[in-house]
């Protein structure tokens, strides 16, 4: 997957679950029923995208990682966010 | 022996151990302003981990949360929704800050908007807004600190005194040790921290209602408003959208403002191991269910604490647990309030200096850690005091901290992304923002939609930032190149 890709992927999760979790994304979800492992919906609701975070952090690491590894000349951290340099896709 | 000798002791000994931990921290560490500030710039994963999770968990967490849930319900999901959220950004934001602290030595995220847009005045406006956020915070870890320990000794350590050496404790490793003793000690407090957390947060709606769920039942059927968001306000009263979705929204875009968080990204060792404390973090956000569940335990328990914040010692004192798990939960309270007055302490004694005093006065490597030690015990002192004498616009004022730190995104995320911003652009934009923050917050029947003074300071602020920046002329390319390449 190209760095931009990664990139626009994670911040989407990212605002999406910022949607979600206030108004007007959480509005549907804002419910007791159905109990989940005991506990109330919109807890596990809330939870659940947290606990996604990791998953899509730790895939776009993988993808940015790729990437630093293929450009080792350049100086690390500088220059590489957020707004990649133009042809960076594969 | 009687119940509070026993948990005396174990507060004791835990104590002691900090201490113990917190001073030889210190050992290695070189006798710089860096070695200080940064620890020498030598946090790996395990350590950069703990500290960041242990800081952001304070005693507003681990006492705050319960009495939330239990007073207010649901609207204290807010706390488990902004953390994970909020520290994403830094993913990229944090090497980038890094490799600019490298490049230029900078050890405060003020040094870092200064050195992008020269102004005295500018960094002085930082340092103090940064401190007058600080000191309720600190205030309140204190008295977190203070109540714990009285409670649960029966009163026969009077909060003064709990307070007074739970924080001597703090000052005395901060002062010898700088960041490596908060690094150090935060990876301590916070293991216990979560152990505690997970153990009685299971082991309470099982002792009491006989698991999870059916707690949940009971609760559903005798108070479900408890259980849906936006839950309730302090006096019970359904609580607004617009305040429950912006006061998330503010502590997303304020939480790694606070520059004692910030800051974290002059302490790691490489990008790599900033990028993996970012990926693991919201596990440790996860640990806010189990402080729920402790909150939910004391809803329809028999009794009532005097204030909802008492609810955890209340329901560990009222249920019969055995001395020893008493002095262990006070512990694990302890290292939550302490993880986070260190370093804010150590924080605010820095930014004081780096960014205020050194602008004005010429001062050698060894004046500054001279004065920053003075600070800190300053700083500590003036927070105790305010500890003593509950004043209930300090918990105001708190809940205000994050609308001033939330004015801190746009100056930060502009020095090191928006090449087009000026000087101008930034005192005007951080000048407006706070501004309109100050005013809702003095007048919290105007704000429009209920939402936080903090977001409706940035929604005035970005605009003026821009739009100043852009009828100003832009910065130099010499001034450009020499910040960024």
């Amino acid at each position: 997957m190209s760095l931009q890709a990664a990139r626009a992927l994670t911040g989407a999760y990212l605002v999406l679950a910022t949607f979600f979790v206030t108004w007007p994304g959480l509005v549907p979800f804002a419910r007791i029923e159905p109990f989940i492992l005991g506990l109330p919906f919109s807890m596990v609701w809330i939870a659940g995208w947290i606990a996604g975070c990791v998953p899509v952090l730790y895939a776009l690491d993988r993808v940015e990682r790729l990437h630093r590894e293929g450009d080792e000349e350049g100086p690390p951290g500088l220059g590489q966010a957020p707004a990649p340099p133009d042809g960076e896709a594969d | 022996m009687e119940q509070w000798v026993v948990v005396s002791i174990i507060i004791a000994a835990y104590l002691a151990l900090t201490l113990t931990i917190g001073l030889l921290a210190g050992r290695k560490q070189s006798d710089s302003v860096t070695g200080y500030v940064a620890a020498d710039r030598s946090f790996g994963l395990l350590v950069m981990y703990f500290v960041t999770g242990a800081s952001v968990f304070s005693a507003f967490a681990f006492l705050g949360g319960p009495g939330w849930a239990y007073s207010r319900g649901a609207a204290a999901f807010y706390i488990l929704a902004y953390g994970a959220l909020g520290m994403a950004p830094f993913y990229w934001v944090g090497p980038r800050a890094a490799a600019l602290g490298r490049k230029h030595g900078y050890v405060t995220q003020a040094q870092l908007v200064v050195g992008r847009f020269p102004s005295r005045g500018l960094s002085a406006s930082l340092a103090l807004l940064s401190l007058v956020a600080f000191v309720p915070y600190i205030t309140l870890q204190m008295r977190g600190a203070g109540i714990v320990i009285e409670e649960v000794t029966d009163g026969n350590v009077p909060l003064w005194l709990g307070s007074l050496l739970a924080y001597g404790i703090v000052v005395v490793y901060v002062l010898r040790s700088g960041a490596m003793a908060v690094g150090w000690t935060n990876t301590f407090q916070g293991v216990f921290m979560v152990v505690i957390a997970w153990a009685l947060g299971l082991y309470l709606p099982f002792r009491l209602y006989g698991g999870i769920r059916p707690m949940f039942e009971q609760i559903a059927a005798a108070r479900p408003e408890l259980l849906v968001p936006p839950g309730l306000t302090a006096t019970g009263d359904p609580w607004s959208w617009g305040a429950y979705s912006t006061f998330i929204l503010v502590s997303i875009i304020g939480l790694m403002m606070w520059p004692h968080l910030f800051m974290k990204a002059f302490t790691a060792k490489d990008d790599d191991t900033m990028r993996r404390t970012v990926i693991l973090f919201p596990t440790f956000q996860l640990f806010l269910i189990p402080v729920f569940l402790i909150g939910f335990s004391g809803v329809l328990f028999a009794g009532e604490p005097q204030a909802p914040d008492y609810i955890l010692p209340f329901m560990i004192l009222e249920t019969g647990l055995p001395a020893i798990v008493v002095g262990l939960f006070c512990a694990g309270a302890l290292s939550a309030s302490m993880s986070t007055g260190d370093a804010l302490l150590h924080a605010s004694a820095s930014v004081v200096v780096e960014d205020g005093v050194n602008h004005f006065v010429e001062l050698t490597d060894n004046q500054q850690r001279t004065l920053m030690r003075v600070l800190v015990f300053l700083t500590g002192a003036v927070a105790y005091y305010f500890a003593l004498d509950p004043d209930s616009s300090l918990v105001l004022l708190l809940a205000s901290a994050y609308g001033i730190i939330s004015q801190f995104a746009p100056p930060v995320i502009a020095s090191m992304y928006w090449r087009r911003a000026t000087t101008s652009g930034v005192v005007a934009g951080l000048l407006a923002g706070t501004a309109t923050a100050l005013f809702f917050y003095l007048n919290p029947e105007q704000k429009p939609y209920d939402m936080h003074e903090g977001i409706l300071g940035l929604i005035v602020h970005i605009p003026m930032l821009i739009a100043v920046s852009l009828s100003t002329p832009a910065q130099s390319d010499e001034h450009l190149e020499g910040f960024f390449s």
